[in-house]
């Protein structure tokens, strides 16, 4: 039977795509499906939504080798679109499949809806500086980042939950998987943050936004280049297409002239304040208030005024 | 010896695309071409590989007419040989179609023990070519590499997910994408852009892939595209010196509440 399915290795983020999924189903009065591996998630997918659940048996420690077997299972159940959380393994496990039901996909879709017989995403075009709108024809594939929903409130409702074995793909075998390091400082949930460009000289004039940063009780960040050409600070600091995406209460800059590839990390924070000796960067289209002027007379001098405020 | 393919898109350089304020659309007449941002990262893993392990490298490239300007822009960056398929249709094609042409071309002049990928084009950034030529070409993909390392029997992919990184082993032949963050590619010199133009390339044609209309038919169709606009309040302090300008700035963020 056609369904709207959801699949993401992440059970909270799969929980989220069930809110676009619901959406979908209203228009195409299709049933709601999860595919998972997590058996014991199965129920909280059904209070949240889910008319069906499947469970895929694996031990592997690559989930991207269920891309086949996920690509069978939605073959066989004649999904009209699949929707798969954004994150590294999902767009891989989503392509495989999109070739696998020779579809059309959508990457890091913001929106999703269905017209006139097909799916019709929004997502972006060179790295921010364009919008587009994309049709899919069924069946369709579609990502969505992480977070880009929130998860429906859990009711208490019926579902199905039915197993499905898994032939394992031996193909990649993994090892030393180790977590991430925690800087402690998570730019993504920040209130406020301030970001350094290529306009610092060195590494240690970072000590002047990091006084700025106490003053404003915010959090540094940083451009790529300052993290993957400098290393001045890790690269899970820096914001960008590449790199993290913020939406903090306040960003401001220094040293930062804008690229395109910075900005759409950071253009849906709240208020954007930017400090740079050059009038014509474009930091100052992308911002509410700026100041032209040399980072190195200014920062002191804001830093101050902000204590002295207090 | 290996041999690596690295499959790279050329792509317009967003830098000069300007945004139409009166209808939004974009203006890309002052564009100029460039090799996507990311690919030169993978040309760049690619050679470096190379270098190490010995073997060669070709480069393969699908697009329009301007597609051949990229050559030796290509070249200059390390590959020994570069392919390329010209189509007027490319401007509409979807990775359904780029990953089936570039597969196809694979097929006709591989195998290759390795295939680099960028981890997205700069234009559209959809990152689905390097797991779409995977699952056409019947290999495992490992995208977003931020080390690759070959001993003669595979290779050790070092990758980086969203909360952890992992190695990845894969006997025999693969695909790749990987990261921005991988390496820093390497500008070319006058010898290597002048060795460049003679290195061989050669033209594979379309009609020789045995494509079928499904396989060229685009999946995804943009229905409109329009420049993004920011809607900023651009209160900008220039004038005075630089006290009365911070002071400025002060008083705009106490009156937004964010000090």
């Amino acid at each position: 039977m056609p369904g709207i399915f959801v699949f993401s290795e992440d059970c909270a983020i799969a929980r989220q795509l069930l809110t676009p999924g619901f959406e979908l189903k209203q228009v195409m009065h299709q049933p709601s499906c999860v595919i998972t591996t997590a058996i014991e998630a199965a129920e909280q997918f059904i209070a949240a939504g889910a008319d069906k659940v499947f469970v895929l048996q694996t031990e592997s420690l690559w989930p991207e080798g269920l891309a086949t077997a996920i690509a069978n299972l939605v073959v066989e159940e004649q999904a009209s679109v699949v929707l798969v959380g954004g994150t590294v393994r999902g767009k891989n496990v989503a392509a495989r499949v999109a070739t696998r039901l020779q579809a059309g996909m959508s990457s890091d879709a913001h929106s999703v809806t269905f017209a006139d017989g097909k799916i019709e995403t929004a997502r972006m075009l060179y790295a921010g500086l364009a919008l587009s709108e994309e049709i899919l024809s069924l069946p369709a594939v579609v990502t969505i980042p992480p977070r880009t929903f929130v998860e429906p409130a859990a009711t208490v409702r019926q579902g199905i939950v039915k197993t499905v074995a898994v032939v394992p793909d031996e193909r990649v075998a993994i090892s030393e998987v180790c977590p991430n390091e925690r800087t402690g400082v998570d730019i993504e949930t920040a209130r406020k943050l301030v970001t350094v460009g290529r306009g610092f000289r060195q590494k240690t004039d970072l000590l002047l936004a990091e006084g700025l940063a106490k003053a404003l009780d915010a959090d540094v960040a940083c451009t790529r280049g300052v993290a993957e050409d400098f290393h001045w600070l890790p690269v899970e600091r820096y914001i960008g297409i590449s790199g993290r995406k913020v939406k903090p209460d306040l960003y401001l800059s220094a040293g930062v002239s804008g690229q395109v590839q910075h900005i759409v990390g950071m253009r849906d924070s709240k208020v954007i304040a930017a400090i740079n000796t050059d009038e014509r960067a474009p930091i100052f289209e992308a911002a509410d208030y700026g100041i032209v002027g040399d980072l190195y007379e200014v920062l002191p001098l804001l830093t101050a005024a902000l204590e002295n405020k207090q | 010896m290996p041999r690596l393919l690295v499959c790279y898109k050329w792509v317009l350089d967003e830098q000069d695309i300007r945004i139409n304020p009166t209808d939004l659309s974009l203006d890309a007449s002052r564009a100029k071409g460039k090799v996507s941002d990311f690919d030169r990262n993978a040309i760049e893993a690619a050679t470096q590989l190379v270098e190490q392990l010995g073997g060669t490298l070709d480069a393969l490239t699908y697009g329009t007419s301007t597609v051949k300007q990229s050559l030796k822009d290509a070249l200059s960056r390390g590959p020994n040989k570069a392919y390329w398929i010209q189509d007027a249709e490319a401007v509409r094609a979807d990775s359904h179609v780029i990953a089936s042409v570039l597969a196809a071309a694979i097929r006709k002049i591989g195998p290759y023990d390795l295939i680099i990928c960028g981890e997205g084009s700069s234009d559209s950034y959809n990152q689905q070519i390097p797991s779409r030529l995977a699952e056409l070409l019947d290999l495992p993909a490992v995208t977003f590499a931020q080390e690759i390392a070959g001993d003669g029997t595979g290779f050790k992919i070092r990758r980086k997910l969203d909360d952890c990184t992992e190695l990845a082993t894969v006997r025999g032949s693969a695909v790749v994408s990987v990261l921005g963050e991988m390496n820093h590619p390497r500008i070319p010199g006058l010898k290597q852009v002048l060795g460049a133009a003679k290195k061989p390339s050669e033209e594979i044609k379309l009609a020789d892939l045995g494509l079928n209309s499904r396989d060229l038919m685009p999946r995804a169709i943009n229905k409109s595209v329009r420049g993004f606009v920011m809607k900023r309040k651009n209160v900008i302090f220039k004038d005075g010196s630089a006290a009365e300008k911070v002071a400025q700035m002060v008083a705009s963020l106490a009156n937004e509440g964010l000090c």
